[in-house]
This record gives C-alpha cells, structure tokens and sequence, in this order.
C-alpha cells in the first residue's frame, strides 16, 4: 500500500515541477536524432537560441535513433502529446509526409518563405509534389568518396577515380600495395538511391513516388544489376571489402587503413579528421562512363524538422522564428563547420566561402558542389512508403549477392517483389 | 482446493483487486488492442484506418522474411535448449559428485543467472569484434574463416553460444536441486543393482529428473523465444539478410522501426497462438510421459 | 582406488572447464575496462588489469557525457535501482495479496479470475509490446516510473509462487486462528506473513534481479535520456559504436557492462541461499 501513495506523490510532484517550468516562456519542444558529439552541437544551437531572446525556450531532447524518434513521435502523436519539432528521416519522408494532417508545411509556417533561397540539391527532397516545401532539411549530407592519399602514393596513383571504370583500372595496383580498394557504408543510400540520381535513372514510377503513392519501384534493371554483378565480383578479387552492414564498421576500416578508399558522407569528414592517423581527400561519388557521359548530381540523406499540428497559434509562431535562426546565415555556417552538414542556404554557402572556410578546409566544399552539379530529371529525391522496411529487405537481399547465396538477377527479383508488396500495402492504407 | 476457508465477503475483491487491474488494464486491453488492430490497415499517425479483415496476416505471414524468422526462431530455440540443457545436465552431475569445493562451484557456475540478455550480448559483440576480439581472432587463426557480420552461419553461431552462456546457469542450479533431492535410499539401492555409473545415469536417476527437466524446457523454450531479444538487438541485429531475426525481433523490427502496426500486431497475434499452442502440446503431450 | 582418483580429476576438470567458460567473459570485461582506449584498439583485449580503473569508471560514472553526452552513470543506476527495487516490492506486495484471495476464500469469481490470472503466464510482455506501449503512451506514462514498473507487475508469476506456497501451509494454522477469533485480515498479516518470510525474501530477490534486468519495456518507455535504466545505457553504447566517427570507447563500454551486472549479481552472490529456494520453490 505504502509504494502505491509513494508512487502516487511522485507522479504527482514530477507533474507539478513540469507545469510550473512552462510558465516561464513559451516552451517548444524539440525532439532529435542526434547523439555523441552531434547531440552537443543541437544542443549549442538551442542554447544559443534561448539565450539570444527571452520570448522561446527551446528543449531539445534526444530520443534515440532516427527509426526510434519517428515511433516516439507516431505515439506521441496519437497519444496527442506530439512535440512541436520533430526530425525525421529520408526513409521516413513519405510517412510524416503523405499523413495530411500530421504536420504543417515549412513553406506555410514561415514568413518570407523562398525555395529558391535553398541550394537545388535540397530544395526538393522534403517537398511535395507542387513543390512545396514541408519538412525543413537540417542536418544534409550526400555520399562521397574518401581516399588515403598515403595509400595512392604507395600505390603510384596520383588522383582519385571520378569514373568506376577508372577505378576498375587501379585497384589490382592497391591491391598489390597492400590495401582492399573500396568499403562504402550504406548500400541502399550510396549503391541504389544516389546511382540512380548519379546517372540520372529513374528509380520509382510516379516521378520517383512524388506523384502518388500508387507506385513501383525500379531497380530490377539491367544498370544496377550490372553495377552490383561488379561490385560482387570486385568482393570475390579483393578490390571491395564488405564489413556489415553497420556504417561504423565499414568507416573504422577505412580509418584503421584496411580500405584505401571509402564511401560515406559529406558529413564523415569531421569524425575523420580527428581520427584518421593519415592525409585523406574527399572527392565525388564514381558513376559508370558506360552508363553515361553527363553525371548529375545526388540528392541529400540524412533528416528534415518538421513542425507538427495541434499546437497554438503562439506556439507556431514560435516554431517559424526558430526556423529562421536555424537557417540563418551564421547558424548555418555554425552547424556546417561544426558538424560537415552542408549549409542549405545559398547564402550560407557563399558566406562560408567569402571567409574563406573552403580555402582552409577544401573537403568540405565537395559535399555542396556536388549537391549543386546540373540535375536531371531523376534527381530530386524519392517518395517512398515504408522505406524503412524497403530498406531492409534491400540490406538482406544485398547480403545474399556478396555472400553468394543468392546470384544478382535472383536477388533483385526478390527485392523487387518484396518492396512492390509493401509499397503496395502502402498505398492501401490511404484509401 | 484447501478444505478451510473463510466465508464470502468483500475482503477476497479487495485483495485480489490490484492484481486484476492491473492485468486488465495492462494485459488484457493491449491483447486486445493488437488483436483489433491487425485487422485494421491504417497509416502510421492514425489518421486514417480500414479494415481490411484478414489482409493484414496474409501479407505479413505469407512472406519470405517472415517465414525466414519462423524458421530460424525454431532451430534457434532448439539449440539453444538443447545445449545449454545439456551443458548444465552435465555441469550439475558433476558437481553433485564432488565433496571438496562444492560450494565453490555451485557460486560461480550459478551467478550468471544475474546477467541481462543485452549485457551479456554487448559483451559477446565486443569479444566477437574484428577490431579487438580475441574470439574473432582465435577462430579465424583455427582456419574458421570466421565473418559473422557477412555469413548467416557464423552469425547464428554467435548468436546461439550467448543465449546458451548465459542459460546455463539457471538450468545448472535447477538441476542441482533436483539432483540433491533424490533420496539417499535411491542412491544406494541402485549403486548395489548396478555398477556401471554411466548406465545408473541414464535408467535412475535422469528419469527421476524428469519433472524438473520437463519444467526447464518449458522455461528454455520461453526464453530462446522471447528473451534473447535483448542479445539480438546487441549483436547481430537480426542481420545478416535477416538470417539472426526471430519473431519476435521481428515484430519489434516492423512496429517500431517500420511503423507497420497493423502488420506488427498481426504478427504479435500469431506468435500468442504459437506460444498458447507450443505451452499446450507440452503440458499435454510430454507432461504424460513424465512419472512424478 | 586408483579408479576412483581418476574419476575425480575428470570431475573436477570438466567442473573447472565450466567455471572458466562461464566467469572468463566477464573477468576479461572488467580487466579490459581498467585500460585506456588506445591500447584496447592496439592490442585487442586485455586479460590483466590496467591502471585506469579509477579514471574509467569515475568518467562513466560522475562526468557528464558518459558515454552519452548529457547522462551520469550514477543517474542511470539511480533508474536501475528505482526500477528493480519498486518492481520487486510491488510485485510481492500484489502477489501476495492475490494470492491470499484465491486460496483462503470461496467466492463467486474466483475461477475465471483465476485463469485470467493464469493466462497472462502464458503471453509475455514481448508479445503484446506494442498496443502496451499505445496504452501507456495514452495514459500519459511514457517515460514516468510507475508507467515503467507496473505494467511489468501484470505477469502472474509472483502470485503463483505465493498461491504454492499457501497451499502448502497446514490448515490446522488457520483453524486455530479462526478459533482464536481472528479476522481474514489479522490472519494474513499476523500469521501468514511473517509465515512467508523466507519466501518473500526469495522473491524479493528474484524479482529485483528481473527488474533490473528489463530490456526491452525499457527501452520503449524511456525516451528521455535521463530516464534511462543502466541497461539501456547498454544500448546506447551500441549504437555509438555502430555508427563510429569517433574513437570508440571500448572501455567505456565494458565499465558499463560490469556496472550493469555488479548490483544484481551480489545480490544473488549475497543471497544465495534465499535466491537458489525462491527459485526452486517456485517450480512446484
């Protein structure tokens, strides 16, 4: 009985200190996806913010990875206790997005609203199918490829592949030097999304899934199963190196000078600078020259914050003034450097080089230039249902072409099925 | 039934109050939530919902991933109570027989009980670890060309000998009780019938342990279902290609990760019919072959 | 005689097998942890103490950041501790009462409460994990400690225990009572009770070391960094490994992994007698 009232008068006392901190200022809560180092970061963001005014108190809170801050966001939401901001992520775009209702789109929240302010990499990616902005895109990034400038010079190559027939062409030598030539760390995002947009291929009927959710995807075709029949077989000569399917493990490869060169993002450039024991560049992704002789440029990965519905008038107001400072100028520079996020204002872009940041630090710039290569038809992004669970039955079926247990046409008629069914089931539910 | 009891009044409803709240409104209202909720198809802010009676069940159960799991989940729990049964059968038998240190052994083969799953996993992930596991390293120089992240075989491997590690002592201290409570008399009157120690094992004293070995699978079985969820979810993830995922990682994979309720809770609906099943053929079938 | 040497160094070998095989990962986990950083990403791991045990441990311990950036080691252990303890108590508390209801008393719903009561033996928490959290999430409880300890109170396992027991107790004790006047409440408090001591004592244990050990409730009820339990924190080190960048701090890593199986394994160490009865009564 006792542990009863004592539970009681703590839930109780915990509500009271809760209700009585609200008072102060209008609180907007935040919730992110960002842990270690990046987590500090936000949480500088929202502390600079508090500090600069007195209207808006700003609480960030971590809840987890991006899957696990979607779920808490999804109770939240039908609990009605939904935060004001929400970060979620590209496979969860279609989600948050085709929910009408679930959220409020940034191009309305915010006054002054211009797309054209947005670098054309990351204009697109969170908007829908009019063009209208919805998610805020905060932490961008794109794949690029890093390499071990020691390595190349104990290999005799002098600069990195920009074609992968190129890279075809120096990896024995690599070999011989010692080293596995490739690892990348996220086979969906790197090998499927962006070698569509790379080369300009349309990877989903419906403009890519934009259009409506009545979609196919299409990666049973002949590119990409050329692609994935090379990269198997550079696994099989040892040119490519394959260390699961955790981002980290593939990167610590790459760090610990197991892989010559490596897959990642524009964002990974930070991390490595501080632990990789050797002088790296960072350069475009590769595209196939048999493919085509004009590349496009990729489109972003990581998350957007999105300002979720059923709060007040004030609260929104709120909201679309953090927004600004989020996307100011100096915060933009300030997340950039901080954390190798690409700024996603035009205008943070040029102030960051009119300091002469990309002077200083060149990688940094590679991420944003090839965000800003000519587009195509194909590279705006996806809109995709249930990527989340696509994603996983591409991770498995990818595990079965470079463990052999499945040969490339199999698997990518398995993945094609699988994927189509859920984009079905998709499509169904919003009927 | 006890022969004495109190008359009805009130007291019983009070006492047994708490216990039943509780389970309705955490049991039985989430029971049948998910059972509601598979046959709904809705989207994932509830802002829109059909239902589409059994759809939800035929397009997640008759699919490869999901009957990939149902596979693995069965060998999985197999040799998983297999082997750390047998282990600790045999770590028990002994240190029944010893008189020195007896005490000492019984401590530190039991203590293990005291580990969580997802302790036990992150310890067996960094052993396992191609950066600084021994284990890793000493498998791969014995000629296993050992890669669990890559091959389905070796990540099962991984996967079974931390669910059986960390079983072993639960079986061993309910083994050894069992053993400590056969009856001297017994002991001795099959020590005259027969000599060979071997033999009086097998036809005395492990059907004597029948009862407690039938109760132990139950337990086994239970845990290779649902608590190694924990070890899973830190090492191998379910991956690689799904291979290391058991139903019930898999519900959690696609309810939390994929926000597929509706599929989820199909699922979750499946795996109480399997467990209800699985907890019935046991109690009926082989609890008729044990001899109390 | 000769055969009986023989016998008993087998025995001994395959019993001192078993104790390597089961103390040695833990052993190599506290070792490895009193090292720095570099020299576990150097030499694999360490099967001799370092010298960074109090730097190590002091780091997850009392700085800020831990290994998660804004959560003491202490606060999480303080959730560990409110969580193992209060499932425990509540548990017995629940169970005991329970229990007393349904053998001592014939009343109308007792058989179908019973077997609600049974059923939930049958579907653990894992089963239903989803709608639960629905169901908490829509009370409001998500990240409170009652919202994490009660739900968890809903399997029936304690009342079964004490329903055991209960049966076992003579009736004679409670003829006497009745004779002497006593009520159905002075006889469970004045007699029953301090009867079950030895019992409770046992589940108290048992029940902490359950507790302490939930993963996966925890996992989804917690989304508050300073809600986390130290087996969460577990987790957490994980996904910072998975997703590198940064110089992994496997000795972090393995101070958490010892702080998280410190607490439960002395009680049960401690305990022994009390736990190994608890658990083995509860077979009956």
């Amino acid at each position: 009985m006792r542990l009863k009232s004592l539970l009681a008068a703590l839930a109780l006392s915990s509500g009271i200190v809760a209700s009585t901190q609200a008072q102060a200022a209008t609180e907007i809560q935040w919730w992110h996806a960002h842990s270690g180092n990046l987590g500090e970061v936000v949480n500088k963001i929202a502390e600079n913010y508090n500090a600069s005014q007195a209207d808006v108190v700003v609480v960030p809170t971590y809840k987890g990875g991006y899957e696990d801050t979607m779920t808490a966001g999804i109770a939240a939401f039908r609990a009605k206790e939904q935060p004001h901001i929400i970060q979620i992520f590209d496979a969860g775009a279609a989600t948050i997005i085709n929910a009408k209702g679930a959220t409020v789109p940034v191009a309305d929240l915010m006054t002054d609203f211009n797309i054209e302010d947005y670098i054309p990499g990351v204009r697109y990616f969170y908007a829908d199918s009019d063009d209208k902005m919805i998610g805020l895109p905060f932490n961008s990034s794109t794949p690029l490829l890093y390499y071990n400038k020691d390595a190349f010079k104990e290999a005799g190559i002098d600069a990195p592949p920009k074609t992968w027939e190129e890279f075809e062409a120096m990896a024995p030598k690599l070999k011989e030097a010692g080293y596995i030539a490739l690892a990348q760390s996220h086979s969906p995002w790197i090998f499927s999304e962006n070698f569509h947009s790379r080369h300009n291929l349309q990877m989903a009927t419906g403009n890519n899934g934009y259009d409506s959710t009545d979609v196919k995807l299409l990666y049973n075709n002949d590119h990409m199963k050329m692609h994935w029949g090379k990269v198997k077989s550079w696994l099989d000569a040892g040119y490519y190196g394959f260390y699961g399917r955790a981002w980290g493990d593939n990167q610590d490869a790459f760090v610990q000078k197991k892989v010559a060169m490596w897959l990642g993002s524009s964002g990974s450039f930070g991390g490595l600078t501080k632990s990789a024991e050797f002088e790296f560049g960072t350069t475009f992704l590769p595209y196939w020259e048999s493919i085509t002789k004009e590349p496009t440029g990729t489109f972003i990965g990581g998350a957007a914050l999105f300002a979720m519905s059923g709060h007040e008038d004030d609260e929104y107001k709120a909201i679309a003034d953090f927004f600004g400072y989020v996307t100011s100028s100096e915060n933009q520079v300030f997340w950039h450097k901080e954390t190798g996020y690409v700024p996603i204002t035009q205008a943070a872009y040029d102030s960051a080089k009119k300091e002469g940041y990309y002077e200083t630090t060149p990688d940094a710039e590679i991420g944003i230039l090839q965000l800003s290569l000519p587009g195509g038809e194909w590279t705006k992004g996806y809109r995709l249902g249930y990527y989340v669970q696509i994603r996983e039955v591409m991770y498995k079926h990818f595990d079965d072409i470079f463990s052999g247990s499945a040969s490339v046409d199999e698997a990518f008629a398995d993945m094609e099925k699988e994927s189509n069914a859920l984009l079905v089931r998709f499509n169904d539910t919003y009927k | 039934m006890k022969r004495v009891q109190f008359e009805h009044s009130a007291i019983p409803y009070l006492f047994v109050a708490p216990q039943i709240i509780i389970i309705f409104i955490f049991f039985l209202w989430p029971a049948a939530q998910a059972i509601y909720q598979s046959f709904l198809l809705e989207d994932a802010f509830g802002l829109s919902s059909q239902f589409v009676w059994f759809r939800n069940y035929k397009d997640t159960i008759i699919s490869d991933s999901w009957l990939q799991a149902a596979g693995f989940t069965m060998i999985f729990s197999v040799l998983v109570t297999f082997l750390s049964l047998a282990l600790a059968l045999l770590l028990a038998v002994k240190a029944n027989e010893v008189i020195r240190g007896a005490s000492t052994y019984k401590t530190t083969l039991m203590w293990a009980y005291a580990i969580a799953p997802p302790v036990a996993g992150l310890m067996g992930n960094l052993m396992f670890n191609p950066l600084i596991g021994d284990l890793y390293g000493f498998l791969n120089a014995i000629g296993w060309d050992f890669d669990h992240k890559l091959d389905s075989f070796d990540a099962g491997f991984v996967v079974v000998l931390i669910a059986v590690w960390k079983q072993v002592s639960v079986n061993f201290i309910f083994f050894l009780s069992g053993l400590q409570g056969i009856p001297k008399s017994v002991n001795e009157a099959s020590l005259m019938d027969c000599k060979s120690s071997f033999r009086r094992f097998w036809t005395i004293t492990f059907p004597l342990l029948a009862p407690t070995t039938f109760f132990l699978m139950v337990i086994n079985i239970t845990y290779a279902f649902f608590e190694t969820f924990g070890i899973i979810d830190t090492t191998t993830r379910g991956a690689p290609g799904g291979a290391t995922t058991t139903l019930v990682y898999k519900v959690f994979q696609d309810g939390f990760r994929g926000a597929d309720l509706g599929g989820s809770s199909a699922q979750s609906v499946v795996l109480m019919l399997m467990v209800l099943a699985l907890t019935v053929v046991q109690f009926r079938f082989i609890e008729r072959k044990v001899h109390y | 005689m000769k055969n009986l040497n023989w016998r008993t160094i087998t025995t001994h070998t395959i019993l001192i097998i078993g104790v390597i095989f089961m103390t040695l990962p833990v052993w190599v986990a506290f070792a490895t942890s009193t090292h720095t950083a570099e020299t576990i990403i150097r030499n694999g791991l360490q099967f001799w103490p370092g010298g960074e045990l109090f730097k190590t441990y002091n780091e997850v311990l009392f700085v800020e950041g831990g290994v998660m950036k804004s959560v003491l080691g202490t606060t999480m252990m303080k959730n560990s501790l409110i969580l193992g303890i209060g499932f425990a108590i509540g548990k017995v508390v629940i169970s005991m009462m329970a229990a007393y209801a349904i053998v001592y008393f014939r009343f109308k719903l007792a058989v179908p409460l019973f077997w609600i009561i049974f059923m939930t033996l049958l579907l653990p928490l894992e089963v239903r994990i989803i709608p639960s959290y629905e169901v908490m999430a829509g009370l409001g409880l998500l990240d409170t400690h009652f919202g994490l300890i009660v739900p968890l109170i809903a399997s029936a396992t304690g009342t079964f225990f004490f329903r055991q027991f209960f049966r076992s107790v003579p009736d004679e004790l409670l003829e006497a009572a009745r004779l002497d006047g006593a009520t159905a409440w002075g006889f469970f408090i004045d007699i029953l009770v301090p009867l079950s001591k030895t019992m409770i004592a046992a589940i108290l244990i048992i029940m902490f070391v359950v507790g302490w050990n939930q993963y996966l409730w925890p996992l989804i009820m917690t989304t508050k960094e300073e809600n986390y339990t130290l087996v969460i924190g577990i987790k957490q080190i994980y996904q910072v490994l998975a997703e590198g960048g940064e110089l992994p701090q496997y000795q972090k890593a393995f101070a958490l992994t010892i702080l998280a199986t410190l607490p439960p394994v002395l009680v049960v160490l401690v305990f022994q007698n009390w736990f190994v009865k608890g658990l083995v009564e509860s077979e009956k």
